[in-house]
C-alpha cells in the first residue's frame, strides 16, 4: 500500500519498455535497485533531480510519470 | 538483503562486542586491583583514549572481515554507493541516535542529582556510546525494511 501522495506509474513504464528489470532501471539512474522498489510502492518519494532522471529514461515528461495526489 | 543493510547487523554485533569485551577487562581490573575507576579521573582518561582507538581498529577489522565473506558469498566485489534514499535513512537514523544519547546524559545528570558518584558519568559515556550505535543502527534496519 502506498504510503505517499506521489504516486507514479515505472512499473507499467518498465512492462511497456521490454519489461525493464528493475535492477536496470536502477543502473540507468544511479541508484540501487532497493530504491527503485521503494519508489515503484510509494513509499519513498524521489528527489527531483532523481525524478527527472526517471522520467528522462523513459522519454516522457516528468507528470507523464509521477503525479501527486492531493490530501483530503 | 541489501549490502548496507547487512552492514548495520555487522555494526551492531561489532559494537556489543568490543564494548562487553572493554567492559569485562576494565571490571576484571577493577576487581582485581589493578586499576581503581572510582577514583582518579586520569584512569578514566586513559582508559576512554585506549577504548577509542582499539574500538576503531577492531570495527576497521570486522569492516574488512565482512566485506571478504559478503564479496565470497554474493560474488559481488565492489560496495553499492550509496544513494539518496541511503543518505535520507543515515539523516533519519542519526536523528534517533541524537535523540537516544540526549536522553541518556539527561538521565545521567538526574542520576548524578540524586547521588551518583562521578565516576557513573564515565560509564555512562561509555553506555550512551553503545545505546547510540544500537540506535542508530537498529533505525536504519527498520527504514530499510519499511522502504522508506
Amino acid at each position: 500500500m502506498s504510503s505517499s501522495q506521489i504516486q507514479n506509474n515505472i512499473r507499467r513504464l518498465r512492462f511497456d519498455r521490454n519489461e525493464m528489470t528493475q535492477q536496470q532501471l536502477a543502473d540507468a539512474v544511479g541508484v540501487s535497485r532497493q530504491t527503485i522498489v521503494a519508489i515503484e510502492k510509494g513509499n519513498y518519494s524521489p528527489s527531483l533531480e532523481l525524478a527527472f532522471k526517471i522520467a528522462r529514461e523513459f522519454g516522457l515528461k516528468l507528470e507523464e510519470v509521477f503525479s501527486y495526489d492531493e490530501p483530503d | 538483503m541489501y549490502y548496507h543493510e547487512k552492514q548495520n547487523y555487522v555494526n551492531i554485533f561489532s559494537g556489543i562486542f568490543i564494548t562487553a569485551v572493554f567492559a569485562y577487562i576494565v571490571y576484571h581490573r577493577h576487581i582485581t586491583g589493578q586499576i581503581d575507576i572510582t577514583g582518579e579521573y586520569k584512569t578514566w582518561g586513559i582508559l576512554m583514549l585506549i577504548f577509542v582507538g582499539i574500538s576503531i581498529v577492531a570495527r576497521i577489522i570486522i569492516q574488512i572481515i565482512f566485506h571478504i565473506i559478503n564479496a565470497i558469498v554474493t560474488r559481488e566485489e565492489e560496495i553499492p554507493k550509496k544513494d539518496e534514499r541511503d543518505k535520507m535513512i543515515g539523516l533519519k537514523a542519526i536523528r534517533n541516535a541524537y535523540y537516544a544519547m540526549s536522553g541518556i546524559m539527561v538521565l545521567t545528570i538526574l542520576f548524578l542529582a540524586v547521588g551518583m558518584p562521578v565516576y557513573g558519568v564515565f560509564i555512562a559515556f561509555v553506555i550512551s556510546g553503545l545505546v547510540t550505535e544500537l540506535v542508530e543502527n537498529s533505525s536504519k534496519i527498520y527504514y530499510y525494511r519499511k522502504g522508506s
